[in-house]
């Protein structure tokens, strides 16, 4: 459960998919408007995160790896099964908010599909494989990582919309605003990094 | 006295076709004396002589104090580490003439360099001078550590007001607090001029040369020449080796390496409450900051719901970490944290900055606990930075719109919920 917890902590937090790996930059920028759509599609990549995340490692390890089911090293397929497992929890998602919240499926637009090739979530299933987190912390990985989207594109969003009424130079305006935005709020989580909570759970046994 | 001020500023005003740049100069000294004669017309307004330019003011004069302290103190941790004068008030005019040698150029760069930024975007823009690097310019010298190089303070504080401030709009309109992100800047981009234990003291690896303007800087001649005509004593010939054994580390990464006792054995709990301590320039005094806070919750200038809040959130921290105890700085009783660092003076100045806080009454609430609560953490658990106040504030400046946006949707969603019961009864 600790070890669940630190994971948890260090994927939202210390080591922010947005702000610490500048992944899944392109629906962080386009739909950080306004804070109900960025709410929603925040919450969107957290289940997909959540989701894949566990579904990936099983196929990972019982299936691509060289123990797994085939006997074989598969794992040149990774890429493509990952990205497939992805597209299809994203219709699920596409699915669910179309049926239960038609505006903020109309706001959203392109940007729900496209969550597929939203690199946070390769990215995310990629590093649990790269870092050998077992089933649960793959668990925790995910929806560690996508709290920390979340939080990421909700705060953006928040400030976006503040300054929606500030007199910024036009050059400004927009895309180029947002992306000095998300520079300032990468310094302001640096505050955080280099924590290790691993070395304090095993210090105070 | 008054009349012959405006003839005079009368007299000197520039004119605003031929000379829009020495106008809008003009303009920006003109409303320091006196406020501008014109009334707004229409629509709802505040009726109230404190204008931008006068809560500015107030934010300075409460820093008054610390700059004191501050010079005082630059001049005495210099000369402790010597072990010389090591009375508080022995060679008063040594440590003072030394403190201004140091902190007089790091106070015209700062305000010539933000300054000048200001002024040329006011001009561009066509607006009147808005007085906001008054108060950053005012807070930057008083956490840079006194030794910090003018090119990289010259350096970052441009980088804070143009991406910080100008960027966004001006004065006002900023979303990070500019004097945090000066010094943020040079935390992570000249990670060894403002931490580790040599900084805090001034003067320290210049101290072997055998002659005094070397190690003194440009007014030390000046000074030991007022000092000898009056017969007091002179900074000498310099060439004075450090103390053995003198280490110049602050409480904090004292605390670090071995907990509270490691902190008593070098700092006595009064010398860390009266801030004769190595620290950044201004902020090691606690009665005085605490002075300059009492001002500015007296004259309504800074929250003290933010204040009070971030006290209880760090001390919620610090009890926790009590409990927990896993490294001996986690032992550290939770009333002695904040005694070292840099709690107070970025609870006064730092975190009540109007424009970055939440602006909600129970915003301010979450947004201080939240600071004082993340702050503990880095100081704490974070290896990497010694103190975590700076980090935690400008964390939380991004939350805090964030903040805002849900308190006044909860208050909306309130008070539908109240029309539609009225309506419907």
């Amino acid at each position: 459960m600790g070890e669940f917890f630190n994971i948890f902590i260090k994927a939202a937090f210390i080591e922010n998919l947005v702000l610490a790996y500048f992944l899944g930059m392109c629906s962080y920028l386009a739909v950080s408007k306004t804070v109900n759509t960025a709410f929603g599609l925040g919450l969107a990549v957290i289940f997909v995160l959540g989701i894949t995340m566990p579904i990936n490692w099983v196929i990972q390890t019982y299936l691509l790896s060289e123990d797994g089911l085939f006997g074989t090293d598969l794992t040149f397929l990774r890429f493509i099964i990952f990205i497939a497992v992805i597209a299809s929890m994203v219709q699920l998602v596409e699915m669910v908010v179309e049926k239960f919240s038609p505006s903020l499926y109309a706001a959203l637009g392109i940007f729900l599909p496209l969550i597929t090739v939203n690199c946070a979530i390769l990215g995310g299933s990629l590093f649990m494989v790269s870092r050998e987190y077992n089933f649960s912390e793959s668990i925790a990985f995910g929806l560690g990582g996508g709290f920390g989207w979340f939080l990421a594109i909700i705060a953006i969003a928040a400030i976006r919309e503040k300054i929606r009424y500030s007199n910024v130079p036009p050059a400004l305006r927009g895309l180029g605003m947002a992306f000095i935005l998300t520079g300032l709020m990468g310094i302001a989580f640096m505050s955080l990094m280099g924590i290790d909570p691993a070395a304090f759970a095993s210090a105070a046994e | 006295m008054k009349k012959a001020l405006l003839n005079f500023f009368e007299r000197i005003e520039p004119d605003k076709e031929k000379q829009p740049f020495l106008h809008t100069l003009y303009d920006g000294f003109f409303t320091f004396a006196f406020t501008p004669n014109f009334t707004t017309k229409g629509g709802v307004h505040i009726r109230d002589g404190m204008d931008l330019k006068r809560t500015m003011v107030h934010v300075v004069l409460a820093l008054q104090l610390c700059y004191l302290f501050g010079t005082w103190n630059i001049g005495h941790q210099h000369f402790a580490a010597l072990g010389m004068y090591t009375g508080y008030l022995e060679a008063l005019h040594l440590k003072i003439a030394y403190g201004l040698i140091k902190l007089i150029p790091i106070f015209v760069v700062t305000h010539v360099v933000g300054l000048g930024i200001e002024f040329y975007y006011a001009y561009k823009k066509g607006h009147g001078i808005e007085e906001g690097f008054l108060v950053s310019g005012a807070l930057i010298p008083l956490i840079m550590p006194p030794d910090i190089p003018l090119w990289i303070l010259a350096i970052s504080v441009a980088f804070a007001v143009w991406i910080g401030k100008e960027a966004f709009g001006g004065t006002g309109m900023n979303v990070l607090n500019i004097a945090l992100l000066s010094r943020v800047f040079i935390f992570f981009a000249y990670p060894t001029f403002i931490s580790g234990d040599e900084v805090w003291i001034a003067g320290l690896e210049k101290v072997d040369t055998s002659y005094v303007s070397e190690a003194y800087g440009w007014g030390a001649g000046f000074f030991d020449w007022i000092f000898s005509g009056v017969g007091w004593s002179t900074f000498g010939e310099g060439g004075v080796p450090v103390v053995d054994g003198y280490s110049g580390a602050t409480p904090l990464s004292l605390a670090f390496q071995g907990g509270w006792d490691n902190v008593t054995q070098a700092y006595s709990e009064g010398a860390m409450l009266w801030g004769t301590i190595p620290g950044s320039i201004g902020e090691t005094s606690k009665p005085l900051i605490i002075l300059g806070a009492l001002f500015l919750i007296l004259t309504g200038i800074a929250s003290w719901r933010i204040m009070v809040s971030m006290i209880f959130g760090a001390a919620t921290m610090a009890l926790i970490l009590n409990a927990w105890g896993a490294t001996p700085f986690m032992e550290v009783p939770w009333y002695f944290q904040f005694y070292m660092g840099s709690f107070l003076f970025a609870m006064a100045f730092m975190a009540t900055d109007p424009v970055t806080a939440s602006s909600t009454s129970t915003g301010k609430w979450i947004y201080g606990f939240l600071i004082g609560f993340i702050g503990m953490i880095v100081r704490v658990m974070n290896p990497a930075y010694p103190e975590g106040w700076m980090l935690a504030i400008l964390f939380m400046n991004v939350f805090a719109p964030l903040i805002d946006h849900y308190v006044l949707q909860a208050n909306i969603n309130r008070r539908m919920k109240r029309a539609k019961v009225a309506a419907v009864s």
